[in-house]
């Protein structure tokens, strides 16, 4: 049995080395704090992750007799095309919330932290899209944007046809039109959480830079920036593990249509779920997506022991 | 303790001890059924009349987001309900596989289920000499059309190919769409045309054949069905003005459409009634429906094709499977009721496919209506039958049908390719024994 060791409350005080079996009872007091939500995270994530882990090898429909299979399903897998279009869908996915919704959010955030009067309602305003519920924005936005009735039809009469397509029908614009949708509720969350690493920057730093003569811009890219990195990597991290899982947007919207063209791993993993009743391939998809989130967590260790502050 | 507190007390001990005596002698059923339901209506015409005739059972239906999803969630807790609603015939053979279902040929023997169900929707519930489920709404494929914009222009209902397509080529020369449909919110829709194409082109008899293994899906009559149908959708723009509004159409616009004449036509399955009698309460055309036409030389005459919609089982865990028998035979027993029911969604929901009479139908009745279930009874007892991939194709047969065509559509897929690929599914059902009953013929 290992030795445990108990921190000093002060510097003067000395370390001090608990040898096995000393004091066992004072231990195990401080456990048991932390015992009932170990128990709830054994029973809602841990046996679920494990039992999840080995469905993927069994060819389980949802109910029934379970048979295990090996890696047949991985075989499959990497043999699918559409799941390789997922794939590489997630990924498209991913490049576009790295870029477009952060730059956005930044601006947005760097220009309400110059406003000093109604601010509160500008952050309310950009704050709304992402409380409400996916479908009633999904509906707002397959109003707005349909090929009938929508907003493309009415600028083309004004000589601005470029939005006088199905948009969500066609398979070159379908992932990108529901990845605007999801940006469009997803932005302002940004601004909300920039805007208030960006408050807690010192004053002083912009002081300095002013009398060095630092334009807004350079303001920008040489206080604020660093300041609010460790913000600025936990969206990296965040939106790198949620674009993984993206799913009620693109269901909704297109359900992974037309052909496939907006298909990701989220509703490939559902479809083989729950409409063809291959839970099995489905958990494969799952793990898949799990090492996606695995291979983002790791990087994200990985750069914390390298010194980086974030 | 007072006198006046004990005696309080003594009160409320002795009416909690009565009533849990009463809720030891009630037997509760419960039924979880669609969220889309309008359950005052339901309450009123079914559970209030079952819970007064039988007061030793309580039914409970409730209505469920999602209901397939929710009830394999609560076979998998152990908490499934009573009463199994599935969306299909072809979804009850995973439940009976995994032993879930409650066997109900001997109460149907013995309550006279087969003389009272049509004979096929009677069988498509049978699975391995054993019927397990019983059809709640039936269905049939028709072709809607705007009756009013087809009197203007002297055009009648097609009753062939040449018929449909003068129609379509008249339609598109006034810039009006042929066919006004989509799978927006729906991607199963796709199957709907995909059905009627293989039906009504290769005939509904080399179709049976498949369905048996006698005949392969890769023949050429399914592939030029398939091909008509991709030349259709995506060369002449037949539904819709273009393939890509085909993905954003759903169920508001295709019923504006055929309503305000973008469009002349839909194939939709008869739910449409309650489409039609909604959106065209709008306008001031009129709606009417024929039997699709043959589309080839293989299909000499109209037929229907037979769909269940949902169906009901007893669950196998239940503990009171007799009690959950007792409200099924309710509910098969009274004609008059189910079409009440069923006129609340103008004959498109809750349609269990009885042996209806004339007189079973509610007064006022759309003849339009009446005219279908007379015409269907009519036909399908003459055998001309044909049938839906929701209710005769195995689960994933009938994903890839609707799934891949978009590929076909879009040209990344080639018919030959498609069709071998819904053979070998195919296969793979039919060695796992996962193929749903096919109605003899």
């Amino acid at each position: 049995m290992a030795e445990s060791i108990v921190i000093p409350k002060s510097k003067s005080q000395p370390v001090k080395v608990i040898k096995p079996g000393q004091s066992f009872w004072p231990t195990l007091g401080r456990w048991s704090f932390i015992l009932p939500l170990l128990i709830l995270n054994l029973i809602i994530v841990i046996i679920p992750s494990i039992f999840g882990l080995l469905l993927a090898f069994t060819d389980w429909s949802g109910y029934g007799a379970i048979n295990f299979i090996g890696l047949e399903n991985f075989s499959k897998l990497f043999q699918d095309a559409i799941f390789f279009k997922s794939l590489t869908n997630n990924l498209i996915w991913t490049a576009l919330f790295l870029t477009v919704p952060i730059a956005v959010g930044l601006l947005g955030a760097y220009m309400l932290a110059g406003i000093k009067r109604g601010q509160i309602l500008f952050r309310v305003i950009f704050f709304l899209p992402y409380v409400f519920a996916s479908v009633v924005n999904t509906q707002i936005w397959r109003q707005i944007l349909h090929p009938r009735v929508g907003i493309g039809p009415i600028l083309a009469e004004y000589g601005l046809p470029f939005l006088d397509f199905p948009i969500f029908g066609t398979r070159e614009t379908a992932l990108f039109a529901v990845a605007f949708v999801d940006g469009w509720h997803f932005w302002g969350f940004l601004v909300i959480l920039y805007l208030a690493a960006m408050t807690a920057v010192d004053a002083e730093l912009y002081e300095v830079a002013r009398l060095d003569g630092a334009s807004r811009f350079q303001q920008f890219r040489f206080v604020t920036l660093p300041s609010i990195r460790p913000t600025l990597v936990f969206t990296i991290l965040m939106i790198t593990i949620w674009s993984s899982l993206v799913f009620d947007y693109v269901f909704i919207m297109t359900g992974g249509g037309p052909a496939n063209s907006s298909e990701v791993m989220g509703t490939y993993l559902y479809q083989n779920a729950f409409q063809r009743f291959d839970v099995g391939y489905a958990a494969s998809v799952g793990v898949m997506m799990s090492l996606w989130v695995m291979l983002a967590v790791a990087g994200f260790v990985y750069l914390r022991r390298r010194g980086w502050e974030i | 303790m007072n006198r006046k507190t004990l005696f309080v007390l003594l009160t409320i001990f002795t009416l909690l001890f009565a009533s849990t005596i009463h809720a030891q002698d009630v037997t509760t059923v419960t039924w979880w059924t669609e969220d889309y339901v309008d359950m005052d209506a339901l309450n009123a015409l079914l559970v209030e009349p079952f819970n007064a005739a039988n007061p030793s059972i309580r039914l409970e239906i409730i209505p469920q987001t999602a209901l397939d999803e929710a009830v394999r969630t609560a076979f998998a807790a152990g908490s499934a309900p009573d009463i199994l609603q599935t969306p299909g015939a072809a979804f009850i053979g995973e439940f009976v596989d995994a032993g879930l279902v409650y066997p109900l040929s001997s109460a149907a023997t013995e309550l006279g289920w087969q003389e009272k169900l049509l004979p096929w929707a009677y069988e498509s519930g049978i699975l391995n000499g054993e019927l397990y489920s019983i059809p709640l709404t039936f269905e049939s494929m028709i072709l809607m059309y705007n009756k009013t914009l087809f009197e203007e222009n002297g055009w009648t209902a097609p009753t062939t190919f040449e018929e449909l397509q003068a129609i379509a080529d008249a339609a598109q020369a006034q810039g009006i769409n042929p066919f006004g449909y989509g799978n927006s919110g729906f991607q199963p829709a796709n199957e709907h045309v995909v059905g009627v194409y293989l039906n009504n082109y290769a005939g509904a008899d080399n179709v049976y054949a498949a369905l048996t293994g006698e005949k392969s899906w890769t023949d050429p009559e399914f592939a030029e069905a398939i091909e008509l149908l991709r030349s259709h959708m995506a060369d002449v723009n037949w539904f819709n003005d273009s393939l890509e509004t085909w993905f954003t159409y759903g169920w508001n616009e295709q019923f504006t459409a055929l309503a305000t004449r973008e469009s002349a036509m839909m194939i939709i399955g008869t739910w449409g009634f309650r489409g039609a009698d909604e959106f065209f309460g709008e306008v001031t055309d009129e709606w009417d429906w024929a039997p699709i036409p043959p589309l080839s030389a293989n299909m000499p005459e109209y037929n229907y094709m037979l769909a269940t919609g949902s169906t009901l089982s007893v669950n196998g865990q239940s503990a009171n499977p007799e009690a959950a028998v007792a409200v099924l035979d309710f509910l098969y027993s009274d004609p008059a009721r189910v079409l009440e029911i069923a006129s609340g969604y103008n004959y498109g929901e809750f349609v269990v496919p009885l042996q209806f009479a004339a007189e079973d139908f509610p007064e006022g009745t759309d003849e339009r209506i009446s005219r279908f279930y007379a015409d269907f009874g009519a036909i399908t007892g003459e055998g001309r039958v044909g049938y839906t991939t929701w209710t005769f194709w195995p689960a994933d047969a009938d994903v890839q049908l609707w799934q891949e065509i978009e590929n076909v559509w879009y040209g990344e897929m080639t018919v030959e390719t498609y069709l071998a690929n819904h053979q070998a599914v195919w296969d793979e059902a039919r060695a796992d024994g996962a193929v749903p009953p096919i109605p003899s013929r």
